[in-house]
């Protein structure tokens, strides 16, 4: 063995977060020599730094100890990125849609359909920047939409999402599509408004919170919350291992949820199969045994909240008629009554504390904040800041670079690299549009809504408005430029998005991506960028929960293929547009800002206290900086522990102080909303959503869909892993046509009825659309519900509403309505549809077209079968 | 004496880190003479098995570790000893070059951890890493075990757990296998008891298993939640007794050879109605 087996290491981030946010720290073995990646492996704190030097943390509770050891807890997700760089689905050089012709017939009713053909760099950049000064010239800047979010990888000079906003910065602005407080829907539209928490809705306030709950605590409930999967684009396994401490110290996990997620597979202790979306009945529920046996702490509401008489009211029977009986509940969320009674009893004597990781039908479905506001309501009446009783999140632990929101003894330092950031800056333009509204507002303008609709904007925000688009004066949409393809398979109602990306008033899009998927295939011209692995940048971690951490990213190997950086792609375009002259003159260096790559490096490094340990070259060298655990953490207070003291001290950030059970700010902002009243209540049904098994549209649509974050993706990320695609029956599920086909869970009990077999191919269906998955029939989902995971690639042969998907991309068919009349949250997860199987051999003769299409079963869709013209 | 691996059960959360950084270490890279290239798919080297176990609600997911055993009588070097070797250290090599068309040494193995390459014409096999172990290292899929469910090292620094192992194949002992089970799951039975006319569930009901095959008998009282879980138990059938004060006792026929069980819940019946 001549070579040298352990190769070079470099540091890299492998996780998702994307606005100049790092995660996941890997070391990467590289052979220089031969341009490859040899390996990937955890990254170790203690390489430069000693336990003394990172004032190395434990945790006891007792008898027993924790630590969270010197590598970083890395995930599949990350271990597999090689196959993302090699991967047969990267755009392999930019390309134009042969039937688009910029100076004749556009042809957008063609977009999805149509093949490509490869052109050069310079002529693609020559074209973008020619329809950015014809646009700029017939609309004005604001009919060019901006799609510069959602979760590519984390980078910061070669920033993934939103160099091109930098750029239209310079030039006359531009529409944003607006980056939601996605993931984090019911809290955001609900909570906030009974406990605050600015700026998510979750709990701000989780110092200590681990440590607490080991010393103090009974039980924990995880309500629809997956440590062994949300986590993983953002973090990795040391969520997973507090789990197994709590299982050694004999902390109860509770896990609420339709499915046996992977973490109750794991670490469960008792499952209670809520159906999906209808947790607000069974809180409801809970909350009645509470009041009717006296159980919940009256004297702790009685300083620490106001509005509870109204809202025990509603739950008495007093405003609808209707107790909130388990009995009442049992109908609507299915779990038997003596099971609620029993759950609310054993909650009502421990010490107990809720535990999330976003995502799932408990928080993104319609209505959602109902539910995330009865949470708290509940938390309040268990007296939530006592020991053992809090709300935590295993994820996002310093999310906003705030340093309250980790339950784990906190870094002395949250690194922030922003001068080396180049991608968008949360800057918000006049002109803007909330994500989840883009079909409507480029098919049927103008709409209005209340509020930014972004991610970290304060609760009052949500009252503001109404705002429109277009702005008064302006014309609709004419182009877009997205570096975030994936709208359909991530959003609420992709069906709609793929008419509105093939509406007549779309002249242009352009897509910028390293892998053809999803939305690319509706563009009219593509550049591809490439991955992290093939440009040097700088990068943090502060996620791990271990010590947050700057790195330097060396290049690992020369770009693929006829590839750019997400920057440079931009500056191709940025160059072409200076020969217009005026407001484009000299645009490429003032986009560029003064500064190489290198020194953007170095100016995210002298932005951190690293930069008070060691030189630039050093920290070159060293690769990395990790900065100490924060001095006397022990000291900082528990959870909510302040307010739970002294609730005139500490308040909350409600108008009140305390907690609002009745919402005086809705009450009056919104007086005739019945879909988020100042009560959290349970809803049926509204002019949006119609989403009930028991009501008339739950005849023909029977079954329930849960679409939690995916176990194998982030998002629409690594659908193409053929490491994760080979596990048949657990990734992916072959068809008798050699097509992997996504996963569906069908209990026994309904594929008894519906005469399915682990293996059939089945359609997931309503009237927006149908969606195909490979039947997985098991016990890990309850009765009367589906399962799919959200994010797998779109690859329709029917297009628009009512269309067909083979990807099994089930966000095609979710509603288009938001969450609720003046909350504009995607719906996206328990929605109902029907399923049956199909003949894929059938299907093939009616849809040649698509399902001939080139196809790798290995990798599955393949950047050239698009491709017409190539080499 | 020499290298073993230590797989426990109880530590794994089956994220398959473990299989992938198989697939990261092995595929596209050529550790000669350990190993050749694994191709991109269709083998598994090192692999978790997934088990779904139980019914709504009881329901748990079991993750086992499958991989070359290392075995001290290796059934594969008796097949081909020209071609399969076993190192000093305990690591059994298929040598790459020797072991050219030999296609019998991937039926040899009992456990289906050898693998046909078709296009480089050889057998392949978990190497235990051998390129890495020599420079030091652990195997790739030990390092990256977030929860040290796989264990790597000297056999003399195992010996507790060797004592406490099973193995995943007790029939095949006489091979001798190099790889160490801790808490491999067997069977529960469990269910929830319920007075179905108070609609309450009933706490610290008698709940006693007897294993109908073996009469032994196992007691317990139902928790907070009405639950009862007979966990560890054999594959085998059962008699379950349910009593609580006031009610008739109630006798299930339950069985555990083909899966765990939830017997689902078990109504009792007040015995004097007149109470």
């Amino acid at each position: 063995m001549a070579q040298d087996v352990k190769g070079t290491p470099i540091v890299k981030g492998l996780g998702f977060n994307s606005f100049g946010i790092g995660t996941n720290a890997c070391t990467v073995d590289i052979d220089k020599e031969n341009d490859k990646i040899l390996r990937i492996r955890p990254f170790h704190f203690d390489e430069h730094q000693t336990p003394e030097e990172l004032n190395a943390w434990k945790l006891e509770a007792r008898g027993s100890t924790f630590e969270p050891g010197f590598k970083t807890l890395i995930s599949p997700l990350s271990l597999c990125y090689k196959k993302r760089v090699y991967s047969k689905n990267r755009i392999p050089y930019p390309l134009k849609r042969v039937d688009w012709d910029p100076n004749g017939d556009r042809n957008p009713q063609n977009r999805g359909t149509s093949g490509y053909e490869r052109i050069s760099w310079d002529e693609a950049a020559e074209l973008v920047a020619a329809e950015i000064k014809r646009v700029h010239d017939l609309y004005g800047p604001a009919s060019i939409l901006c799609e510069l979010d959602g979760h590519g990888e984390t980078k910061f000079v070669h920033a993934p999402h939103g160099c091109q906003s930098r750029m239209f910065d310079l030039i006359g602005r531009y529409t944003l599509q607006t980056r939601q407080p996605d993931s984090w829907e019911g809290w955001y539209w609900g909570a906030k408004h009974i406990w605050g928490m600015d700026p998510l809705g979750q709990n701000s306030l989780q110092n200590n919170v681990i440590q607490d709950i080991a010393r103090n605590g009974d039980a924990v409930l995880f309500w629809g919350c997956d440590v062994e999967t949300t986590p993983l684009g953002w973090g990795g396994y040391l969520a997973s291992r507090i789990c197994f401490w709590f299982t050694e110290l004999g902390i109860k996990q509770i896990h609420i949820s339709p499915d046996v997620n992977y973490t109750n597979a794991v670490h469960g202790d008792y499952w209670i199969p809520v159906k999906p979306n209808t947790d607000a009945a069974l809180q409801l529920a809970i909350a009645y045994t509470w009041i009717i046996e006296g159980t919940y702490d009256q004297e702790y509401l009685d300083t620490h909240a106001i509005g509870f008489e109204n809202f025990k009211y509603y739950v008495l029977g007093g405003e609808d008629g209707i107790p909130k009986t388990p009995k009442w509940a049992e109908a609507i969320c299915g779990v038997p009554s003596y099971v609620i009674k029993a759950f609310a009893r054993y909650w009502a004597k421990h010490a107990v504390s809720i535990a999330h990781c976003n995502g799932g039908s408990f928080i993104r479905s319609c209505y959602a904040h109902e539910p995330a506001r009865l949470e708290v309501a509940l938390l309040g009446m268990q007296a939530v800041g006592k020991p053992g009783a809090n709300q935590f999140k295993f994820i996002e632990w310093t999310l906003y670079g705030m340093d309250t929101v980790t339950p784990l003894p906190p870094s002395s330092e949250i690194p922030n690299c922003s001068p080396a950031y180049r991608g968008w800056f949360r800057s918000f333009p006049e002109s803007f549009i909330p994500k989840t509204m883009i079909p409507q507002a480029i098919m049927n303008p103008p709409v209005t809504w209340y509020g930014h609709i972004g991610a970290g904007f304060p609760r009052e925000d949500q009252f503001e408005g109404p705002y429109t688009f277009p702005l008064e004066g302006n014309e609709r949409l004419h182009m877009i430029w997205s570096d975030t393809p994936c709208w359909e398979t991530c959003w609420n109602g992709g069906n709609e998005m793929q008419e509105a990306l093939r509406h007549e008033s779309i002249e242009f899009i352009i897509v910028q991506h390293p892998w053809m998927e999803n939305d690319c295939f509706f563009a009219d011209v593509i550049l591809p960028t490439n991955t992290k692995f093939e440009t040097e940048d700088i990068g943090t971690d502060s996620d791990n929960g271990q010590w947050n951490v700057v790195y330097f990213e060396q290049q690992a190997i020369q770009p693929r293929l006829d590839s750019k950086s997400d920057m440079e792609a931009v500056g191709e375009v940025a160059k072409k547009l200076e020969k217009y002259g005026g407001i484009y003159e000299n645009l490429y260096k003032r986009y560029m800002g003064g500064k190489t790559c290198e020194e953007y490096i170095e100016a995210g490094f002298l932005n951190t206290g690293a930069a008070e340990k060691m030189s630039f070259e050093e920290f070159k060298e060293r690769q990395y900086y990790a900065f100490p655990t924060k001095e006397n953490w022990e000291e900082l207070p528990v959870g909510l522990s302040q307010f739970y003291n002294d609730p005139e001290r500490y308040p909350l950030s409600t108008p009140s102080g305390k907690l609002e059970y009745y919402s005086t700010s809705l009450a009056e902002q919104f007086p005739d909303d019945k879909e988020r009243g100042p009560i959290p209540k349970w809803i049926d049904e509204g002019a949006g959503h119609q989403e009930r098994q028991y009501l008339a549209r739950g005849r023909k649509y029977p079954f329930l869909l849960v679409s939690n974050h995916p176990r194998w993706r982030v998002h629409a990320n690594l659908d193409d892993v053929t490491w994760f695609r080979e596990m048949e029956e657990y990734v992916k599920v072959t068809g008798p046509d050699g097509y992997k086909y996504e996963p569906v869970w069908v209990h026994p009990q309904d594929a008894g009825m519906l005469g399915l077999e682990t293996g059939d191919i089945v359609k997931i269906y309503n009237e927006r659309g149908a969606v195909m998955g490979g039947v997985r029939v098991t016990e890990r989902i309850r009765p009367g519900v589906v399962y799919q995971d959200h994010g797998s690639r779109v690859d329709s042969a029917v297009l628009g509403r009512g269309g067909l998907d083979r990807g099994g991309a089930n966000n095609l068919i979710a509603p288009t309505p938001t969450t609720s009349e003046h909350a504009h949250g995607e719906v996206t997860s328990g929605f109902l549809v029907n399923v049956e199987k199909v003949d894929v051999f059938k299907l093939a003769e009616e849809y040649p077209e698509a399902f001939n299409r080139k196809y790798d079963p290995d990798c599955g869709l393949v950047a050239d079968a698009r491709i017409v013209k190539g080499e | 004496m020499g290298k073993i691996f230590i797989f426990d059960h109880a530590k794994c959360n089956g994220c398959r880190n473990c299989q992938i950084a198989c697939k990261d270490e092995h595929v596209d890279n050529d550790w000669s003479p350990y190993a050749k290239p694994q191709p991109d798919t269709g083998q598994f080297w090192t692999r978790i098995n997934e088990t779904v176990c139980g019914q709504v609600p009881k329901v748990k997911v079991s993750y086992t570790l499958e991989t070359c055993m290392h075995c001290d009588n290796a059934p594969c070097i008796a097949a081909a000893p020209d071609a399969v070797y076993k190192r000093e250290d305990g690591l059994v090599i298929i040598d790459p070059e020797k072991s050219k068309g030999k296609a019998e040494i991937v039926d040899s193995c009992p456990y289906g951890a050898i693998f046909w390459n078709e296009e480089l014409d050889i057998p392949q096999k978990c190497s235990g890493c051998a390129h890495l172990v020599d420079a030091g290292e652990v195997p790739h899929c030990v390092d990256v075990c977030p929860h040290e469910a796989i264990r790597f090292g000297d056999e003399e620094d195992f010996a507790d757990e060797i004592l406490a192992s099973t193995l995943l194949y007790p029939e095949r002992e006489d091979d001798k296998p190099r790889v160490y089970y801790l808490n491999l799951p067997k069977r529960f039975l469990a269910g929830v008891v319920v007075d179905p006319e108070a609609d309450e569930v009933i706490i610290g009901a008698k709940v006693t298993a007897e294993n109908v095959d073996t009469n032994e008998v196992f007691v317990q009282k139902t928790d907070d939640f009405g639950d009862f879980w007979f966990t560890q138990v054999e594959k085998s059938n059962w008699r379950v007794y349910v009593e609580s004060e006031g009610y008739l006792t109630r006798v299930i026929e339950a069985s555990t050879v083909e899966e765990d069980r939830n017997v689902g819940p078990v109504f009792l019946y007040k015995s004097d109605l007149a109470q």
